[in-house]
């Protein structure tokens, strides 16, 4: 027995060494190069794309139950949207025949698709799988699709959803009773589910969590550039080429073989990655940005983003009560040097924000917003001044929060200590975990009461514990700012600190309703909206940030802007 | 030879096995659905961002995923889809968890082994020299490089690594590929780095165990004998003195398989990006991903088990003076 | 009370030391009960486990230590024969040394210091790009290191040296308290178990087997997740769940102990199986008690910096498994931050195990030293 095990032992070990030696003495070259396949003559398909993330995977290809991006952007990559936009935020048909038609009252919405969709067992994708997909599955009541509350509006005091109805085999229409002028953008998006498959589902949620089906992409047909190949968890998304594509019948889009998602646990591998040529692309922090910018193989683009930085006032009862008044909030926005934030945390990469609505944004206008934090309204003395006004000259001492492990958001909080205290305010920082945040200083309930806590219960709660102040990232949909409201309006569901006042509130109300039909007045609403908020500095807008993408140098196609990636299925390599 | 008692003490020890599964099994999973996170936590805020109550929304999802029935009845409907041989949903990965650590165990699997079969290979060889040439100055630099192995943080080690071996000389890829076949040369190369990194880790234990019980043999009888025979120094050491010291040897080799193939390998496995076993059940901690993570540890419970009871066999039948009752 | 009185009431609980323990192990207990439901913070959560620690080293190991001098100096010669142990020990007290009176001549770690941040260690030199938004192109600037800040800055500023030594204060305290209440709990259960043998052994020795069985790692992370790290939980995690292989070896030492001549000649006198266990089995089993000790402090620091480096240390506190993880994500560029931390807990662990070694050898009496 002994022996046995022993020779066992002796051949394993042999057979491995042997293996190791065979391979340290024939190592091929050593010469650090992207290691491509031979790249093919232009237009033709081939190569395999490799986009680096080390955001974490996806939860799910069901995508109708997700509600992380990864999930939706995987499974984006196999069916299109009605329509996308290129970074001028010109209209760019996907699945639609045409873009959406809106009825002068601005309460039906027409959507034609296009005629040669198909699923992949061959049957037509029409008007029904959509308009099922809304009924049926996004309205009900046994899927809670998370985004519902998109497709619903108060009708007399009542939450109702919005009607689809089907007109023919490619037309179907959606009505709505109240008018939403950016409603548009959110039928833009629609993606549906086919309803030979669902239909076999319905009612069981827990089936169709588990349905293969849905799990695996197996239906998607000809609706998007690419067909699921393989998804190994933790790992890669892998997805090949698909020849059916509507769009590419006569480009022969897209053009790469494959398009592999891989995770990286860490950023600084994912950077490693692309600088050693193993990976096509990747997001590339801002301190590292200038060390790719001067490898020659490496292209990097620097992007506008939509997500902002903020640095919100507690308006509750159990924040300072300084932060209440208008001129104390100036004071403190007075103080905080954005540009001293862009440089120093963000390494240059960002843009001063005074309002919600970013520079790419249609509707954003700089006349008449107050810019504090950027010269001449960076001002210690008149800081100060304010203060005093308000009766406060003795020292304050500050909490600001926010979440541990995120260095922007810490970086941030140290900057604003450093400044706050040179107009005699003493900052202690507190950096607790997410969920933490979420829980004990974000959500909120009134005291003495039964009610569930909730991001906001109204003006009078208050959150488990205090805070004064919170660094944060918001994302904002450029063309629709008016979904800012769930922040700054005071019943808006996110309106966590506390914020309210009636004209806000009535400005919010107005670019939601027939009044904002009209562009041209829409734009004067958001334009006087930006003005009143950043006058009234509910919270302080830190910074929109900017991303730099670094790609290989063979990628071709690429057209940098905020949204690069509308025309990714007709990049190719050199 | 007869070992009449034998048979009653594998049943006993098995029923113990049985019990102390079951009782881990409970453990973990009371552990996991007490606290005070929830799998809808992500949902939160982007939900409450289109005004849902938050309450509304955590027993939708956990509705799902048949979180919201009480405790006791999830135990009982989970226990008996276990013996069913239903494993559960993951709902973090959208798998069946059978198929998850199906998938994603050969992966651990083989960084562990060949780490294990470095660190044995290389830490006896050195215990042997060691004890055979105690005390001189080859003796101290070999413990000595054992030791560095063991002390080098193997999270620290990994990065630095990657960063001399594949950044700066291009030698290896910069992460490990799934998409080369298993059983290949190509795949051997992509794991050296990470088994260099996890092996030097465990190479100490074996070095120092060798050398020790080499040494107690050494000082044997039966040594003196051998080399009064004249018999070569190295068939006394290497037949007489070290087939002494192998079974306990391999009794360690084999814990360190079963016992660390999920989890202690987890840094090993971020740094390289090996989708293994260690990172699925750590993110299913963080993600409250109770079917894997009870899985998990219930497999990984009962692997060292029953690896302890096969020792303890083996010890049976191979020292005739060794009995339990 | 007198002296008789004293002596008799010793031997009823095995000892002099013990009986001095009870006393203070009520006090103890007391106070701790008192703080957590009644008054606001007399010691923090830390400062229990040290004053447990303390009562328990004092009694238990310093005092025989001091009452058996010629015994001990025997020992350091031994020792000091081993000349990597020497070292480890040097190296070890420059630590301590460095842990308690590094923060008089150090700055505050946690003072961040935007406009002297990624600075690098003396003698070397970075450059740093900040981008222009406007004009898209980059200004540099070449930073050089300086004695103000002898081994740099992290990309917050904080100097690295005060980090560091923060850090060694860190480990130490955790490998100290970690290791102690592994120790401690190791020793008790592997020698009662030992001992008393049957069914106490058997059901100990299953409660130790499903103790072991827990992956260790796996379990540490999901506690601290969902609990929370604070510095005090983890040690006292890293100590519950670390005790398995001390009282595995504990007892096979004990039961082999427990057949030898002086035992049955206790027990033929007449003395009680507490006595017999306190007096005579554990000042036996202490050489192995402190070389076990000595061993698994490295492994108890390297837990602690592994759990720092995925990110469930303690955020309040400035530990080197911390340092770390902020530093291996820009190791290309500020390559300081990781490599020195890196390096002090390589060194640190190398110095317990070459002591730990060397005891071993030492206590050896097999081993001609």
């Amino acid at each position: 027995m002994k022996r046995v095990l022993y020779i066992l032992l002796l051949v394993v070990i042999y057979w491995y060494v042997s293996a190791f030696s065979l391979l340290l003495f024939h190592s091929p070259s050593v010469v650090s190069q992207p290691k491509q396949e031979a790249p093919p003559p232009a237009k033709e398909a081939g190569g395999v794309f490799i986009s680096g993330t080390s955001a974490g995977d996806a939860e799910t290809l069901n995508w109708i139950l997700a509600a992380d991006s990864a999930s939706l952007s995987y499974a984006g990559h196999t069916v299109d949207p009605l329509v996308t936009y290129d970074n001028e935020w010109r209209l760019q048909l996907r699945t639609a025949a045409r873009d959406v038609e809106v009825s002068e009252d601005g309460l039906v919405y027409t959507v034609t698709i296009r005629d040669d969709l198909r699923w992949s067992d061959g049957s037509k994708v029409t008007a029904e799988d959509y308009a099922y997909t809304l009924e049926s599955l996004m309205f009900s009541d046994w899927l809670n699709y998370p985004y519902k509350s998109d497709w619903q509006e108060e009708v007399g005091g009542e939450t109702v959803f919005v009607t689809p109805q089907v007109v023919d085999e490619t037309t179907f229409t959606i009505t709505r009773q109240t008018v939403y002028p950016e409603f548009i953008y959110t039928v833009r998006n629609l993606v549906p589910y086919p309803k030979y498959i669902a239909v076999k589902y319905e009612g069981d949620v827990e089936a169709f969590t588990q349905a293969p089906e849905f799990n695996n992409l197996t239906y998607t047909g000809n609706l998007g550039p690419y067909k699921f190949k393989e998804w190994l968890r933790n790992d890669k998304f892998v997805v090949e080429r698909n020849p059916d594509y509507y769009l590419g019948k006569d480009s022969g889009a897209p053009y790469f073989a494959q398009y592999i998602v891989k995770l990286f646990g860490t950023s600084a591998t994912a950077h490693a990655a692309l600088e050693a040529g193993d990976i096509t692309y990747t997001g590339i922090d801002p301190d590292k940005v200038s060390k790719f910018k001067k490898m020659e193989w490496i292209n990097v683009y620097t992007v506008p983003t939509t997500g902002y930085l903020f640095l919100a006032y507690n308006l509750r009862d159990n924040g300072w009560e300084g932060l209440k008044i208008k001129e104390v909030r100036q004071a403190l926005s007075l103080a905080v040097s954005k540009e001293l934030i862009i440089e120093q945390v963000l390494y240059g990469f960002g843009e001063p924000a005074f309002s919600f609505i970013p520079k790419v944004s249609p509707w954003y206008v700089a006349e008449g917003v107050a810019q504090y934090g950027v010269k001449p309204l960076l001002d210690e003395e008149k800081a100060k001044e304010l203060l005093l006004n308000a009766g406060y000259d003795k020292p304050v001492k500050l909490t600001l929060v926010t979440n541990a492990g995120n260095d922007e958001r810490e970086n941030i909080g140290y900057l604003v200590k450093e400044r706050l205290s040179a107009i005699g305010i003493e900052v202690e920082l507190k950096f607790v975990p997410w969920a933490t945040l979420l829980r004990k200083y974000l959500m909120n309930k009134t005291l003495g009461t039964d009610e569930e806590a909730r991001y906001n219960n109204g003006v009078g709660a208050v959150s488990e514990e205090p805070w004064d102040l919170m660094v944060m990232g918001f994302s904002t949909n450029p063309l629709s700012p008016s979904g800012q409201d769930v922040f700054y309006s005071t019943t808006g569901g996110l309106n966590f600190f506390g914020y309210s006042n009636t004209q806000v509130d009535e400005l919010f109300r107005k670019a939601k309703s027939a009044e904002a039909l009209d562009e041209g007045a829409r734009k004067e609403l958001y334009a006087e909206l930006s003005r009143l908020i950043s006058e009234e500095q509910p919270v302080d807008f830190l910074a929109f940030q900017l991303a730099n993408a670094g790609f290989q140098k063979n990628v071709r196609g690429i057209e940098p802007g905020i949204n690069m990636g509308y025309n990714y299925h007709l990049w190719y390599f050199e | 030879m007869r070992k009449t008692w034998l048979k009653d003490y594998i049943i006993k020890r098995l029923f113990y096995a049985v019990i102390i599964a079951w009782g881990i099994l409970t453990i973990t999973f009371i552990m996991v659905r007490v606290g005070p996170s929830s799998p809808a936590d992500k949902y939160l805020a982007n939900l409450a961002a289109r005004g849902e109550e938050p309450a509304q929304v955590i027993e939708a999802i956990e509705a799902r995923y048949g979180l919201d029935k009480p405790l006791h009845e999830q135990y009982i409907s989970y226990v008996g889809n276990l013996a069913r041989g239903d494993w559960g949903w993951s709902f973090s990965t959208s798998m069946p968890v059978t198929e998850l650590i199906k998938t994603h165990w050969i992966y651990s699997f083989q960084l562990i082994l060949l780490s294990t079969i470095l660190a044995a290979l290389v830490g006896i060889l050195i215990g042997i020299y060691s004890a055979v040439r105690q005390y001189s100055k080859t003796d101290y630099i070999a413990t000595f490089f054992s030791f560095i192995g063991i002390s080098i943080p193997n999270f620290w080690l990994g990065v630095m690594l990657i960063l001399l071996f594949a950044v700066q000389l291009g030698l290896f890829k910069t992460y490990y590929d799934t998409a080369v076949p298993l059983f290949s040369l190509a795949n051997l190369k992509q794991l050296i780095l990470p088994v260099v990194t996890l092996g030097t880790g465990m190479m100490a234990g074996y070095t120092r165990y060798t050398r020790s019980a080499m040494l107690d043999n050494l000082r044997k009888d039966f040594v003196r004998t051998a080399r009064a025979k004249g018999l070569p120094e190295t068939t006394v050491i290497g037949k007489h003195v070290f087939r002494n010291a192998v079974l306990p040897l391999v009794t360690i080799i084999m814990f360190d398989l079963g016992s660390i193939v999920f989890g202690g390998a987890y840094l090993t496995e971020i740094i390289f990006g090996i989708p293994g076993l260690g990172r699925i059940s750590f993110n299913a901690i963080f993600a409250d991903d109770y079917a894997v993570v009870v899985a998990v540890t219930l497999i990984s419970a009962f692997l060292v088990l029953l690896i302890n009871l096969a020792t303890d066999i083996a010890y049976a039948y191979l020292d005739p003076r060794i009995r339990y009752d | 009370m007198t002296k008789k009185g004293i002596k008799q009431l010793a031997g009823k609980v095995g000892g002099i030391k013990n009986l001095i323990l009870i006393p203070l192990a009520t006090l103890w207990l007391l106070t701790l009960l008192l703080d957590i439901f009644f008054v606001e913070r007399i010691f923090s959560p830390l400062g229990y486990l040290y004053l447990a620690l303390g009562i328990v080293v004092l009694l238990y190991v310093v005092w025989p230590l001091y009452t058996s001098r010629r015994l001990v100096q025997y020992y350091w010669q031994r020792v000091k024969r081993n000349r990597l142990a020497v070292l480890g020990l040097g190296f070890i007290l420059f630590l301590i040394l460095l842990a308690i009176f590094g923060p008089l001549f150090t700055p505050d770690p946690t003072a961040a210091n935007f406009e002297g941040k990624n600075m690098p260690p003396v003698g070397f030199s970075s450059e740093e790009s900040i981008y222009n938004a406007g004009t898209g192109q980059f200004i540099t600037k070449a930073t050089s290191g300086s004695w103000e800040h002898p081994l740099g800055t992290d990309n917050k500023g904080r100097d690295l040296l005060a980090m560091i030594v923060s850090g060694a204060g860190v480990s130490l305290q955790v490998g100290l308290l970690a290791t102690g209440i592994a120790v401690a709990l190791g020793t008790l259960i592997g020698v009662v178990s030992a001992y008393l043998g049957g069914k106490v052994d058997n059901i100990l020795m299953r409660f130790t087997d499903i103790m072991m069985t827990f992956p260790f790692f796996l379990l540490l992370v999901f506690i601290i997740f969902i609990f929370g790290p604070s510095l005090a939980f983890i040690v006292l995690v890293i100590g519950l769940t670390g005790w398995t292989g001390v009282a595995r070896l504990i007892r096979s030492e004990t039961l082999s102990l427990r057949t030898r001549e002086f035992i049955l000649a206790a027990k033929a006198l007449g003395a009680s199986d507490g006595r017999i266990i306190l007096a005579h089995l554990v000042p036996n089993v202490v050489s192995l008690i402190v070389v076990i000790a000595t061993l698994s402090i490295p492994g108890v620091i390297l837990a602690e910096a592994a759990l720092s480096f995925i990110g469930l240390g303690d955020p309040a506190v400035t530990s080197w498994g911390m340092i770390l993880r902020a530093g291996q994500q820009s190791l290309d560029i500020t390559w300081w931050v990781a490599v020195v931390p890196g390096v002090m807990l390589f060194l640190t662990v190398l110095a317990f195990n070459f002591v730990g070694d060397g005891l071993r050898d030492a206590f050896d009496p097999r081993s001609s030293v």
